[in-house]
């Protein structure tokens, strides 16, 4: 795994290997690939950037998406873990679920609003698998087509319903 | 800048010229006071503030640093016995004893500390720390602090949307719940519109200390900066005696 160590222009009096969220970022990836979550598959070798991974997913035994295969992209910004990671379904198999948009997007508070850097990709992981396996009937978002045709590509932008709650 | 720097209390007197419910209390804070530091608005300015203010007084008694190691290690613990992801447990607190590590070089190391504190993501970490020595304190404590919640939440509902994420603001709970979790007094000057004269002072005595406050913070509404005090000695001239003198009674 290569990482590149050229952001380092401002404080490098205390960063001496490596900016500190790619080494967070890295050790999450050996603590994910040793220890994955059920039905979760990661790859070591994340290519080039640290920023951006490709993870594999698996419907787990008993809920409707049983045998089921997705992937996840997450991608990380240099504040990461500060600022949340921006998790999409990816590929040809979206799952169909009432927080899953069509165009891979997930509506899930610990993804904008409540993230916290006491969070990990294992945690989001976990509670992906959770909101999949707790899933009672198979079905898109209401406002799907109106969304997928007028959001932001980044689904961080997109002011979640959730947020009624709290504003 | 994150954290600013120390200056004077005339600065706050320059910035509300001409507006005298402020005016007036700023002039009785700089009777207590001798200068303020400021924290950037974003919405962890009470921990940045508390955080940065904090370590300063270790830096400056640094006699008190090895029980603030314990009580560090402690919390670890804490975190770890309420089932917060080991791995994240570890990685803030490492992040924040980097920082708090400073401390330990004693006065000399304030320079130092100001430059780390408006490094982001040093200074983020500091923030998360105590974001997370708060969640612990309110579970724990979770009889006590329910009767304080509002809109139906519960004690971990809080905790995950307005203590853990970053950038939410800090009210009395968040205050109470750090005072007595690092058992640190903290008393908050709070300066509003309202007509009562003067800066009323709140005081968080930690786990029932009742002593000199550690750290001193100013309020305003949805804000907060570090305050110091003036020396015991009190200079009678500072600000000028006419402007005091005409606004007082």
């Amino acid at each position: 795994m290569a990482l590149k160590f050229n952001r380092n222009k401002h404080n490098s009096k205390i960063i001496l290997d490596g900016e500190r969220w790619e080494r967070r970022l890295q050790k999450e990836l050996m603590s994910l690939v040793r220890e994955p979550p059920p039905g979760v598959v990661v790859d070591s070798d994340q290519g080039e950037n640290l920023s951006l991974w490709t993870i594999n997913m698996t419907g787990a035994e008993g809920t409707l998406y049983e045998g089921e295969h997705f992937t996840l992209q997450f991608k990380f910004s240099p504040k990461y873990p500060f600022d949340s990671p921006e998790v999409t379904f990816i590929g040809p198999n979206i799952p169909v679920h009432p927080h899953v948009y069509s165009n891979g997007h997930i509506c899930l508070s610990i993804l904008t609003d409540d993230w916290s850097p006491a969070l990990s990709v294992q945690t989001v992981c976990l509670s992906i698998v959770s909101m999949l396996s707790s899933c009672k009937e198979k079905k898109r978002p209401p406002d799907n087509s109106f969304y997928v045709k007028t959001c932001n590509k980044n689904p961080k932008k997109t002011k979640w319903w959730y947020h009624d709650d709290t504003v | 800048m994150l954290v600013g720097h120390q200056v004077s209390l005339e600065e706050l007197v320059n910035e509300y010229e001409g507006d005298e419910i402020y005016l007036q209390k700023v002039i009785d804070l700089a009777t207590k006071y001798a200068s303020i530091r400021r924290i950037r608005p974003d919405g962890n300015c009470f921990f940045r503030g508390f955080g940065y203010a904090y370590l300063e007084h270790l830096c400056k008694h640094r006699d008190e640093f090895e029980q603030f190691l314990v009580s560090t290690e402690n919390n670890k613990e804490r975190l770890l016995g309420l089932n917060y992801p080991e791995f994240t447990v570890e990685d803030i607190t490492d992040g924040f004893g980097n920082v708090a590590a400073i401390a330990n070089s004693g006065s000399k190391g304030i320079p130092e500390l100001h430059r780390v504190f408006n490094d982001q993501a040093s200074s983020d970490y500091v923030v998360s720390y105590l974001r997370l020595v708060v969640s612990a304190q309110l579970r724990e404590q979770e009889g006590f602090y329910k009767n304080f919640m509002e809109n139906g939440k519960t004690v971990e509902e809080f905790c995950q949307t307005v203590v853990e994420p970053m950038n939410k603001e800090s009210d009395h709970i968040h205050i109470t719940a750090l005072s007595a979790a690092l058992n640190v007094a903290i008393r908050v000057r709070y300066m509003d519109r309202s007509s009562i004269p003067g800066v009323n002072a709140h005081d968080f005595n930690g786990n029932g200390t009742n002593g000199v406050p550690t750290v001193h913070l100013l309020y305003r509404p949805g804000h907060y900066d570090i305050l110091y005090p003036r020396r015991p000695v009190q200079g009678a001239g500072w600000l000028g005696v006419d402007n005091t003198d005409s606004s007082s009674d």
